[in-house]
């Protein structure tokens, strides 16, 4: 068994509610064990890593996750962004516990019996183009110009026609997102609406959900979901903890 | 897919049942991705970390977006698209099963193609603040004053995105 000393460097997966120190058997990132550094009510999910320098891949942010996720199921947690390495377990309880205990404490109580939930929606390419089709007799017209003529030929008329799709996306997609942001906020506390990453992207976002309300916001996706009709695929991710919704005053 | 298998014993996983929504949990790491790299509590680091081999989607996944390649990409999208369909577009329920296989496989083609292509760029986070990581950091800065948080305090159809600072979230 690895031995955690609080000399070595601690990498830092979030905050919780902690009476005591403890150890959990679960694996961290290199497969140390999972300490629970405590310091007057606060905690901190910790484990061991080299000091100096720190290779992360794959299953490190797989690591990071699961173990913010498992720490859910517990109770209330704090996830720290991927990549916290602090110098030993002192600097745990004075730099991040007791330096910023009001508002770590604040935030658990907000966090209390909430989850989050990333949801992305992504348009159905051929039902999406079809509806621009449609919708504009430009996109229509320059389409039939463009299949007239050898497709070496049509070099900047493709482009128009890319320019002016991108165009009608982007008017769809502010309207879009604002719909479903909207309906779906009646069943959650708070939203936090994030760029697209796609290029057929809706929606990106999350939201913070009260547990007990979970199964509310489920329908309500559903039903959405469902009048959309295969226009819009949606990506349900969660319970989440609450990375969206969390912050301290200084940042790194 | 995998992810459908881990759901997490005693957490409430998405409950509905509709073929338009799949659910991952957190296992899926590309739908996590950009929470855990870009979101969450910082602090002071002593560490450095560096990523290695990974996709970096997240917000940098923007740069594929309005270039002319999605330009040129889309006019041929358009241009394949069957016309006859097309002229009888708005109910075309028998295309449905078709476009949704095509569509979720192709999806997945594109958002692959995104990863590829940002992979290798701005992995190496090491040294003093190189242009890998100041580029993550000025991406994620820049997206964040584009983000915008709402808070569902009464009314439902508010668009209170007015101040750019983030507000915090309280019922």
């Amino acid at each position: 068994m690895a031995q955690s000393n609080g000399d070595a460097a601690k990498y830092v997966y979030g905050v919780v509610r902690a009476r005591r120190s403890s150890r959990r058997r679960q694996g961290g990132i290199n497969d140390e064990p999972i300490k629970v550094v405590a310091q007057s009510g606060l905690g901190a999910l910790t484990s061991d890593v080299p000091s100096g320098h720190l290779d992360a891949g794959r299953d490190e942010l797989l690591t990071h996750a699961g173990v913010l996720e498992r720490a859910l199921k517990h109770g209330t947690v704090l996830p720290m962004r991927f990549g916290v390495v602090m110098r030993n377990e002192a600097s745990v309880r004075d730099d991040l516990l007791n330096a910023h205990r009001e508002e770590l404490e604040a935030q658990l109580g907000q966090m209390d019996g909430k989850i989050e939930v990333n949801l992305k929606g992504i348009y159905d390419e051929e039902k999406i183009l079809r509806e621009v089709i449609g919708e504009s007799t430009e996109v229509a017209a320059l389409r039939d110009e463009i299949q007239r003529k050898p497709e070496d030929a049509t070099y900047f008329e493709r482009i128009r026609l890319g320019e002016f799709v991108t165009e009608a996306l982007d008017r769809k997609r502010s309207e879009d997102e604002r719909a479903i942001v909207d309906r779906l906020l009646a069943h959650a506390v708070a939203v936090e609406v994030g760029e697209p990453i796609h290029e057929r992207m809706a929606v990106n976002a999350s939201f913070l959900v009260e547990r007990e309300r979970q199964g509310a916001f489920d329908g309500a996706l559903d039903e959405l979901a469902a009048e959309q009709g295969g226009r819009i695929q949606f990506k349900y991710t969660g319970p989440l903890p609450p990375h969206s919704f969390v912050e301290l005053s200084v940042e790194a | 897919m995998a992810t459908a298998m881990q759901q997490s014993g005693s957490m409430q996983p998405y409950r509905g049942g509709n073929r338009y929504v799949a659910r991952s949990s957190s296992s899926g790491l590309y739908d996590v991705l950009e929470l855990i790299l870009d979101k969450g509590l910082v602090i002071d680091v002593f560490v450095r970390v560096s990523l290695i081999g990974i996709e970096i989607l997240t917000i940098d996944a923007r740069i594929v977006i309005a270039s002319v390649d999605t330009y040129l990409r889309f006019a041929e999208a358009v241009n394949r698209l069957d016309l006859m369909a097309t002229e009888t577009s708005g109910l075309p329920e028998m295309m449905e099963g078709i476009s949704e296989g095509g569509a979720s496989s192709k999806t997945k083609g594109v958002l692959h193609g995104a990863k590829e292509a940002l992979f290798g760029e701005g992995d190496e986070e090491e040294g003093d603040g190189d242009s890998g990581s100041s580029k993550r950091r000025r991406r994620s800065s820049s997206s964040s004053t584009r983000r915008r948080r709402r808070t569902s305090s009464g009314s439902s159809g508010g668009g209170s995105s007015g101040s750019g600072s983030r507000s915090k979230s309280s019922s």
